[in-house]
């Protein structure tokens, strides 16, 4: 039996990448089932380490950063949840889940090597030239150094 | 019943039931939206290898109803269109030399290479149309002059294409491959998804023995 080829999403908590995984499922998995679902899906979430959040240490930082802890494992979840519960509603069922501490960059990309991804989906946010050397872009980051295609899927700006 | 009968081939009879049968079959199967892609083309092997790709890994769901499904729904499959942007011709030309002025190009060398321009953009589409004829793919060609980052964004939101498909030079054998300047540009400008198709890693797979 031929393995299907895995296409990797990447989700986080923004409207664009919900959007992104909602275009991608409605153009590319049609529900007349799922022998006829051209790939197979894996979602990755980075969760970003409480320490890079905030740089605090010293005395009494400790509880601090587990409840920094608990409070990014909630996001991370409810995030996760929401994003396997879109795909069900379109009937795409066998969804594998990465959720992985880092920088989302490089969480990506690592993913799309360990699952020999032939197709990377990222939404993006659409920051102009100035946010986007500031603010660093991840769509941006991955599409030159993921190993795979890659597809960036933007929300129409109304 | 008069009107239909004089009307040429056997569907006269049946036309009320199979105008029927073909709703129902409509209704069923526009589960999955019909998405207009538009792929951008230039001479290099990559933008074939990107084609290709695309069309293997996009329509792999409605090929695999096969051609029966392109006959009882035609309305119902994808749409390609292929385009290319053929880079305007400088007409006149610079001669490097010790007190050099620009020479103008004359028509003969203008209309001559303008000829040649247009072979090749034919000789290119034709290509690719018959990549897309062999999987039965509905495909439209498109021949645009100018610069090509801009061209082809503005193109793909004229058209209102779904998703537009680009191949992507990088640079060879370095590992870390970096995006061509089309391909960058248009994922920073394109109003539409797009997708960057990658030549594939085989060799580095050989290597690694990745089973």
């Amino acid at each position: 039996m031929a393995e299907k080829p895995v296409m990797v999403i990447a989700v986080d908590e923004s409207e664009h990448s919900f959007y992104a995984l909602e275009w991608t499922l409605d153009h590319f998995f049609a529900k007349s089932g799922p022998d006829h679902h051209p790939f197979s899906v894996v979602l990755v979430h980075a969760r970003r380490i409480a320490a890079s959040v905030i740089g605090v240490s010293g005395p009494g930082s400790g509880k601090f950063i587990t409840v920094l802890e608990t409070d990014i494992k909630n996001e991370a979840t409810k995030t996760v949840e929401k994003a396997t519960e879109i795909c069900n509603r379109k009937s795409v069922n066998e969804v594998r889940v990465e959720v992985n501490e880092g920088d989302p960059r490089d969480v990506i990309c690592e993913v799309v090597d360990k699952y020999h991804a032939s197709i990377l989906v990222v939404g993006s946010h659409g920051y102009g030239a100035i946010k986007r050397a500031v603010l660093g872009s991840v769509s941006d980051y991955c599409a030159h150094q993921a190993n795979c295609s890659v597809m960036i899927v933007k929300k129409p700006r109304i | 019943m008069a009107a239909t009968a004089t009307s040429a081939g056997d569907a006269g009879t049946g036309t009320g039931t199979t105008v029927s049968v073909q709703q129902q079959e409509k209704v069923a199967s526009t589960e999955r939206k019909k998405m207009k892609v538009m792929v951008a083309l230039d001479d290099s092997d990559l933008s074939f290898y990107a084609l290709t790709w695309a069309l293997d890994n996009l329509f792999a769901a409605s090929v695999g109803l096969g051609a029966a499904a392109t006959k009882a729904f035609p309305g119902e499959v994808d749409t390609v269109y292929l385009v290319h942007v053929q880079q305007p011709f400088h007409h006149y030309a610079y001669p490097v030399g010790p007190g050099s002025t620009a020479v103008y190009g004359t028509s003969a060398v203008v209309e001559s290479v303008r000829k040649a321009q247009e072979e090749i953009s034919a000789a290119l589409l034709s290509r690719a149309l018959n990549v897309c004829k062999e999987k039965l793919i509905k495909a439209e060609t498109l021949i645009l002059d100018g610069d090509p980052k801009d061209v082809i964004c503005q193109a793909s939101e004229q058209m209102h294409v779904d998703l537009l498909v680009l191949g992507s030079r990088g640079l060879g054998k370095i590992k870390r491959a970096f995006l061509g300047s089309v391909s960058d540009y248009c994922a920073h400008h394109a109003k539409c998804p797009i997708l960057i198709v990658k030549p594939s890693k085989e060799s580095d797979r050989k290597d690694k023995h990745i089973p």
